[in-house]
């Protein structure tokens, strides 16, 4: 049986038109090939 | 090889299990392939504009847009995402409107989750009323229909959203939940259970031939069109004949049990009639013995009265009322001893002088031209005595003067034969031109 309380309290607020700018800029687009590219660049030094 | 292109190759092996996953719609499944391939490889520009295309489809907008914005800043040229963001941007209100919806339904959440069931659930129906693929909005609804058990109701937005995302992880459990509720968890169980059970084979299964064809919808419609004229024919040509006959022969039966009643009835009937027949001869008979007595009772008195009447008539002298009336009388139903005397010596009388005294009224009314009535009284003296040439002779003369000659030579052939060698016997000749 559901906890309805439990349940409920996982949704989170859809995010909203307005926010979509600071979405977009708090998005950390960093991949893995970067993660890669810097853990080479790190060793060779 | 380098990492840089294992990692692109990873990613896109993710994007094409991400593709696969939305073809089917299993649109979660489908984001969070589209997820990992862009932690391996954020330039995945097909990715990532798929990411936001499944965002979009279910109703989270805003979710769509960043996705698309940050595609369009990595490959600015040749990207999908322009056409997506334009085709958002171009319809005016159209964003306002999604904005909106999108804080209508973060308001609805924020009074589920602060016990206000019913305001939650007002909002709720507005959103997915505007966006009816809002599947966030659809589960909560779903959360708190379920919660004040009103399963049908959750069932039907559980099943909106599974309309949208087929395998949905909380709408499939929420939906299992739900189920169990209203007994269809049952119900598809044993559906399962007939339909992929094994048991063992009967002796009158029929294993279908390998040559055997599915048919088409076409086909069924003309094979059970086909069957239905058949069977058609079979009744037109074989039961109702048969049917046809058993009724012919039941009505012959009926009618020759209605004519042979009716046979009977009518011999009946017959013998009846002729019962009746023989009653009314019988009771015509009696009448007629009846009607036969009482004429006979009336000529005996009657005849009396006539006796009565000649005595008078005798005593007084009056000897052609005598004649007369005993040339109509009957002596044979004067039975009276005392009468019988008296009759005899009438009789006698008439004998010897009576039948003259008629014949001589006869002339007279001969003479008188009454020719009828002297017939009567030559008649009634030759009753009383029946050898009188003269008498036979003067009715032959009247017959022939009334021109019946057949009467008249009868007559006359009488004189000629009976008194031969008579002065009447040679009128007689005479008068018949011999």
């Amino acid at each position: 049986m559901i906890d309805f309380e439990e349940e409920l309290s996982h949704y989170k607020p859809s995010l909203e038109i307005e926010a979509v700018e600071d979405a977009i800029g708090k998005n950390d687009l960093t991949d893995m090939t970067d993660l890669m590219m810097e853990l080479i660049k790190e060793r060779k030094e | 090889m380098d990492y840089a292109k294992r990692c692109h190759r990873i990613a896109n092996g993710y994007y094409n299990q991400g593709l696969e996953k939305a073809k089917i719609r299993d649109l979660t499944g489908a984001a969070e392939c589209l997820k990992k391939s862009l932690h391996f490889h954020k330039y995945q520009t097909e990715a990532r504009n798929l990411l936001g295309l499944i965002y979009y489809e279910m109703g989270e907008t805003a979710e769509s847009l960043v996705q698309w914005v940050i595609s369009m800043n990595l490959q600015p040229e040749k990207n999908r995402a322009a056409v997506y963001l334009r085709e958002i941007q171009e319809k005016p209100g159209r964003l306002d409107a999604e904005s909106q919806n999108i804080k209508k339904y973060n308001q609805g959440l924020y009074h589920a989750q602060t016990g206000s069931d019913d305001l939650a659930v007002l909002l709720l129906g507005r959103v997915i009323e505007f966006n009816p693929h809002f599947v966030k909005a659809h589960l909560v609804l779903a959360l708190l229909y379920m919660s004040h058990g009103d399963y049908t109701k959750a069932g039907k937005s559980l099943q909106k959203v599974l309309q949208i995302d087929k395998l949905h992880p909380k709408a499939l459990w929420y939906m299992s939940i739900v189920k169990s509720h209203t007994g269809r968890a049952e119900v598809e169980r044993r559906k399962m259970d007939t339909a992929f059970s094994h048991r063992k084979m009967q002796d009158d299964d029929v294993i279908l031939p390998p040559t055997y064809k599915e048919t088409t919808g076409w086909l069924t419609i003309i094979n059970i069109t086909a069957g239905l004229a058949l069977g058609a024919a079979v009744i037109w040509f074989l039961v109702m004949p048969a049917m046809e006959r058993q009724l012919n022969h039941r009505h012959n039966q009926e009618m020759t049990g209605v004519l042979e009643e009716m046979n009977q009835k009518n011999l009946e009937l017959d013998a009846l009639r002729e019962q009746v027949s023989s009653m009314e001869s019988e009771r015509d008979t009696a009448v007629s013995n009846l009607q036969t007595m009482q004429e006979n009772e009336e000529g005996v008195v009657r005849q009396y009265q006539r006796l009565v009447q000649i005595v008078k008539a005798y005593g007084a002298e009056d000897k052609k009322t005598v004649a007369n009336v005993y040339a109509d009388m009957d002596i044979s139903l004067i039975t009276d001893p005392d009468m019988v005397a008296v009759v005899a010596e009438i009789t006698s009388f008439m004998g010897e002088e009576g039948y003259q005294v008629l014949a001589d009224m006869g002339n007279e009314a001969r003479d008188g031209q009454k020719l009828d009535e002297a017939l009567d009284y030559y008649q009634k003296s030759l009753g009383i005595k029946g050898d009188n040439p003269q008498v036979i002779y003067d009715m032959a003369l009247i017959y022939q003067g009334r021109d019946e000659r057949d009467k008249a030579n009868e007559l006359f052939g009488q004189v000629i034969m009976d008194y031969p060698n008579t002065e009447l016997a040679n009128l007689a000749k005479a008068a018949r031109g011999y």
